[in-house]
């Protein structure tokens, strides 16, 4: 299958590849990279700084503008997967690319199915994936459908599809955002023995410590150039950051203490039981008018799940949730519009905007049918341009007029209308869930000023974010959520490292149920004591 | 930063953006007369190959509905209930909501109008607006059952309309052969409505003979209107546009999607049973087996070529009917097949649905003008 | 009641439904393969249509009926392949896109059997002829079972063996499970360099074959003419079987064949004093129902799947 790599060189590199998309935006500006043979070779960037662009690229998903990819050695013009499979190349994409109707081994082998004129070999098919999986030590149930196992068993899946097509590089795209620890200590285990048997593995995180855990070598990516290749062993993490943001760690937020008022959002013994994805247990906490509290986790952990249920989107199935007073658990969306509760939703492009209408009808849409927009059963549409023009006014959005529809506006811009729209209603409760995901550096500053004005003017504020950096930066307090449980609360911020909060994130440390509840009324009243964490945000009372 | 993604309007030059605007809608305008033009293309050829004269034959088609005044009169007469129907469907596709029960919805209002007008004695004025309601009451819950099924449950709206349709079809088809037959007559057909129920014949009003036409044409023309305010002013609209340009942001903004799915469902359905009412009290006096032919479906171009804008609706309606009483014309004058007409419309639908077509001429038109500067 | 009962029972009646179900089997097994490769066809009902338009003409005009049959099929296919190019390259709605196909050949067909034959109600000034019917010698003998096997047009055959080999396709053969990723998931399926656009195209081929071959069946199997709009929305009924019965093969399969049921029992009943516009209404009725019950069970599982995992 591989025959046409050349003996020695780089098993892929890119020389001066430059990538520009038909709209201007240049994701990938004049790489040159080159990963030998046997090498796990991470590629570590923010979000948006080329990577993903860089390794489309690699697995002929996209075509560079200018420059040339090389595979096995030699300059290669890859129109699209296939000829990259033909190649040697697999990918393991950020969203899983499998059909979920399929069993793992069909997944396996589509596209190379094994079978004679024409037809399909179920039975050679497990085989094959049966014996790819224990050579490999990927752990799969070959007969069973995709969409009835877990993800760590998908993403095996997704390994096994390129081992089988004979993959001698193997892309892995942040493949450790949706995976346990075990999970992925599992997934490392497994690509260091792949690694041993001669595979050229392309490892892409923004996690320093999985990069440092795993990889040979990291190459590190900003706003489209490669910054430097570094061998990990010489690397930390400090120093890595510093290569992969711009801006200085410890972003500047002018921000002065908090000064928390009555509890706004109360939460007890919340629990929300998912169809799909990630359920909640128990959850227990409190956030104040003034104050913004940060939630961290691993991307999968209940974030997600959390917002929605405070925003109404979905239903809890047991427990409280009051906003400013209301009981909110039973009330629908309008009815927490109605409390007070603002939301800015995680995917703005799936349910944070009405992409093809007007920047003005998405500025509404909690407030159409009452005045000064409507009266009398009468929506205003000179109202609601005037009520456009100004928050375009208030919140900069560089828009030409208000009648542009939002799918013209950059991410920024796009994000600036919904925070305009949520923040303008003057909400008691606001909860802003990746505010900053693919915005400008123009805009985030813009978005965090936002925020901390918004919690000055008395709102209580719930930033849930996948940047501890941003949350570090921004919150008052921390909760960090583990599989749809609260594991970590630090009530001061101020020196907690992102170190730290990490050990917590991954649950090698736990705060426990005391520290966890401590000063909520409506539970057990033994645990009053202990109510501050320390600087350093070890999980030892003591006073602040 | 220097990464920010330029799309395609980041400037902040209010002018330049009109001009971009302008020239949209110029593309769009033109683009919408290239479709056009195009299908009577393909109608030419198409009568060229088949032996018939296309000159002669368009000649008939474009100027014959305006010869005498009874055929102007035969012309609204058709635009009049097409354009109903057109603006029923126009108001579920606002809310992405594929609704093909015009058919039902219209039979059904024929059946409410035709029921009271022809049993119900009622005094003049009443005798016309009672049969009218009750047909958009009985068209409206026509429109109810799939909205609900859809919204409440997620039926699939599509065959819950076509199935509706057959079931409807079938049951009108019964009612007039059997129960609503004109006792004694030869013909099948009900009895005639009851005078005072009759919708006004234009002839009357302007002293000329225009056939069938009737002031039904007037409340076409209102209904039009209203639903344009209904959809651009008011609370109900924006929930039916939301809806329809992005259900789960509706719902994340506090809409209920499903009443929203539900309403355009209900008001499109009211608007088929005006349809009814109009062929039973203004063109037809009765119910006739089959009264409202293809029109249902053409409804659906018709919504479509006017991309679900009622009051353009209105143009399209009227443009679609001249092609059809045209057509007829020029049937009886040049021996070329009406049919002809039909096939032009499909070319026309099947140009308007390629979007992309649109689309790339705008871009290329912009590169090329990036191009110049 | 009783008359009721002798007719359902009646090998007459059986070979009845064998006969009728034949164009909803093929079509609905037409919609199937285009629904799975990821494209709604609501053209069905224009494919038919037009088969039936251009096999009745061309075996008239050549005096074959091989070639007519042919011809009928070919024009199909070649609508599914217009279908295809106007959601792939185009990017037009399918769904509109369908309805603007029907309506070309609606008018289409009237215009050109007006402009050939200068008939405006169809072709039954044109001899055609009909394809042949298989009868089986050895069971043809046999009471009940050879009256209703043998003597039915080979199309039926088809149509009845088209089940199997959609299910053998579907679940068998590379194509066709490269066809069921590329519905689902083109995603993955473009990810693993499987050529998505060519699937899609052979998979709406596939489709408008099957459905002009129903096409062919009404002007040359049941009768030996073509008649302005002879398929009388049964597209769309073939269409709502491909819903009904799950996107399974066996599961359109009965489905199809219980609309045929059923229209085949409106006939026989015609001839007794019941209305038979009343009995035809009860395969859509009951699919109305179907329809709803299934929405509602999958929305109540739904739901307990939700309480049950809080146990």
């Amino acid at each position: 299958m591989n025959e046409s790599w050349a003996d020695a060189g780089p098993a892929v590199a890119a020389h001066a590849v430059t990538k520009t998309y038909g709209n201007g935006v240049r994701a990938v500006r004049g790489v040159d990279l080159e990963v030998p043979s046997g090498e796990i070779r991470a590629v570590v960037g923010e979000n948006g700084a080329g990577k993903s662009t860089l390794m489309k690229m690699f697995y002929g998903l996209e075509q560079p503008s200018s420059g040339e990819i090389l595979i096995g050695g030699r300059p290669r013009v890859l129109r699209g997967p296939g000829s990259a499979i033909a190649l040697g190349v697999g990918m393991v994409h950020q969203n899983l690319m499998l059909v979920p109707s399929f069993t793992v081994a069909q997944n396996v082998v589509l596209g190379v199915e094994p079978g004679q004129r024409g037809l399909v070999d179920s039975r050679a098919a497990v085989e094959t994936t049966a014996l790819l999986a224990e050579e490999s030590g990927l752990a799969v149930d070959p007969k069973a459908r995709v969409d009835e196992v877990s993800v760590g068993m998908r993403q095996r899946t997704e390994i096994l599809k390129a081992l089988h097509r004979r993959a001698r590089v193997l892309i892995l795209d942040e493949p450790t955002a949706v995976l346990t620890p075990q999970e992925t200590e599992d997934l490392f285990a497994a690509v260091r023995r792949l690694r041993d048997g001669g595979m050229t593995v392309l490892f892409i995180s923004h996690k320093l410590r999985e990069v440092r855990e795993i990889s040979d070598k990291v190459s590190v990516m900003r706003a489209g150039s490669l910054v430097g290749t570094v061998a990990t062993a010489d690397a930390t993490e400090r120093s890595l950051a510093a290569m992969m943001v711009g801006r200085d760690l410890s972003l500047d937020v002018d921000r002065a203490p908090a000064r928390p008022a009555e509890v706004t959002l109360r939460v007890r013994d919340l629990a929300y039981d998912a169809p799909t994805g990630q359920s909640l247990h128990g959850l227990g906490f409190d956030v104040a008018a003034g104050e913004i509290v940060g939630v961290a986790g691993i991307e999968g952990h209940g974030q997600s799940e959390l917002a929605e249920v405070l925003a109404g989107l979905r239903r809890p199935t047991t427990g409280t949730v009051s906003v400013g007073g209301t009981d909110t658990a039973g009330l629908d969306v309008a009815g927490h519009r109605r409390a007070g509760i603002g939301y800015v939703p995680e995917d703005r492009l799936y349910n944070g905007a009405a992409l093809d209408e007007s920047i003005a009808d998405n500025l509404v849409v909690d407030r159409h049918d009452r005045p000064p927009l409507a009266r009398r059963g009468v929506l205003h549409p000179g109202a609601v341009r005037t009520h456009a023009e100004r928050l375009i006014e208030e919140y900069a959005i560089r828009t030409p007029d208000p009648s542009v529809p939002v799918r013209a506006l950059s991410g920024g811009n796009m994000q600036k209308v919904i925070v305009a729209r949520e923040l303008s209603a003057g909400p008691r409760l606001l909860i802003a869930s990746q505010v900053t995901r693919g915005v400008d550096v123009g805009a985030m500053r813009f978005m965090y000023e936002r925020l901390v004005a918004a919690r000055d003017a008395g709102a209580a504020v719930l930033l849930i974010s996948a940047d501890l950096t941003e949350l570090l930066a921004l919150s008052d307090r921390l909760l960090v959520l583990k599989d749809g449980r609260l594991v970590g609360r630090f009530d001061d911020t101020a020196g907690l490292t992102e170190k730290r909060v990490g050990l917590y994130m991954l649950g090698v440390e736990h705060h426990d149920q005391e520290q966890l509840t401590a000063g909520l009324d409506d539970v057990e009243p033994d645990d009053v004591e202990s109510d501050g964490v320390g600087p350093d945000g070890s999980g030892e009372a003591s006073a602040v | 930063m220097t990464t920010t993604p330029m799309t395609l309007i980041e400037s902040e030059d209010r002018r330049e953006y009109r001009v971009t605007r302008r020239r949209d809608l110029a593309v769009d305008l033109s683009m919408t007369l290239a479709t056009i033009l195009a299908a009577l293309a393909i109608g030419f050829l198409v009568m060229l190959v088949t032996g018939n004269d296309p000159v002669k034959a368009y000649e008939a088609m474009l100027t014959g509905p305006l010869d005498r005044s009874f055929r102007v009169g035969r012309w609204l007469e058709d635009a009049t209930t097409l354009t109903l129907l057109g603006l029923s469907v126009a108001i579920p596709f606002r809310a992405r909501q594929i609704s093909l029960g015009a058919e039902s919805q219209v039979y059904a209002g024929a059946l409410a109008a035709a029921a009271v007008a022809v049993f119900l004695p009622l005094p003049p004025v009443a005798a016309v607006l009672v049969p009218l309601f009750a047909a958009a009451t009985a068209g409206a819950g026509m429109g109810f059952v799939p909205g609900a099924m859809k919204a409440r449950l997620g039926a699939n709206e599509i065959v819950a309309t076509l199935m509706l349709n057959a079931i409807v079809v079938r049951v009108y088809d019964y009612l007039v052969n059997g129960p609503l037959k004109e006792p004694g007559s030869s013909a099948v057909h009900s009895r005639s409505i009851q005078q005072d129920s009759a919708l006004t014949p234009l002839s009357d009003w302007f002293g000329i003979p225009l056939g069938r036409a009737n002031i039904g044409l007037f409340l076409m023309l209102l209904t039009a209107i209203a639903l344009w305010l209904l959809i651009t002013r008011t609370p109900l609209g924006y929930r039916i546009r939301m809806t329809g340009s992005n259900p789960d942001f509706a719902e994340y903004g506090g809409i209920r999607v499903p009443r929203a799915i539900e309403w355009s469902f209900v008001i499109g359905g009211a608007v088929a049973g005006l349809a009814g009412a109009h062929l039973v009290q203004g063109v037809y006096g009765r119910l006739e087996p089959g009264l409202a032919g293809s029109l249902a479906f053409e409804g659906i171009v018709v919504a479509l070529l006017a991309r679900n804008n009622p009051l353009v609706v209105v143009v399209a309606g009227l443009f679609y009917s001249y092609l059809r009483a045209g057509g007829d014309i020029m049937e009886q004058q040049t021996d070329v097949g009406t049919e002809i007409v039909v096939v032009i419309q499909a070319v026309i639908v099947l140009l308007v649905t390629a979007q992309a077509l649109p689309d790339l001429l705008k871009r290329r038109i912009a590169r090329r003008q990036a191009g110049v500067r | 009641m009783n008359s009721v009962i002798d007719v359902v029972f009646s090998s007459a009646f059986l070979a009845a439904v064998l006969r009728v179900a034949t164009p909803y089997l093929l079509a609905a097994f037409g919609g199937l393969v285009a629904e799975r490769a990821g494209i709604s066809n609501i053209a069905l009902e224009g494919q038919m249509l037009s088969a039936a338009c251009t096999g009745a003409l061309v075996a008239g005009y050549s005096g074959s009926v091989a070639v007519g049959a042919l011809c009928g099929v070919a024009v199909a296919v070649l609508l599914g392949l217009l279908l295809a190019a106007l959601r792939l390259e185009l990017g037009a709605d399918a769904i509109i896109a369908g309805i603007g196909l029907n309506l070309l050949a609606s008018g289409g067909t009237a215009y050109a059997v007006y402009s050939l034959l200068d008939d405006k109600g169809g072709t039954s000034g044109l001899k055609s002829g009909s394809l042949p019917t298989v009868t089986l010698p050895g069971i043809e003998s046999i009471p009940v079972v050879g009256e209703v096997l043998s003597g039915q047009n080979m199309v039926t055959w088809l149509a009845f063996l088209a089940a199997p080999f959609v299910a053998w396709l579907f679940y068998r053969t590379r194509f066709g499970f490269r066809l069921r990723a590329v519905g689902e998931m083109p995603d993955a399926a473009a990810s693993v360099g499987i050529p998505v656009r060519h699937v899609q195209y052979a998979g709406l081929a596939l489709s408008g074959a099957l459905a002009g071959l129903a096409g062919v069946f009404l002007s040359m199997g049941y009768v030996s003419f073509f008649v302005r709009d002879m398929t009388a929305g049964r597209g769309f009924i073939a269409l709502a079987a491909v819903f009904l019965g799950g996107l399974r093969p066996w599961g359109v399969f009965l489905a199809a064949l219980g609309f045929g049921a059923a229209e085949a029992l409106a006939v026989q009943l015609g001839t007794m004093d019941v209305p038979p516009q009343l009995v035809s209404t009860i395969p859509y009725a009951m699919t109305l129902v179907a329809l709803a019950l299934y929405a509602w069970r999958r929305k109540r599982r739904g739901l307990t799947q939700e309480t049950a995992a809080s146990l």
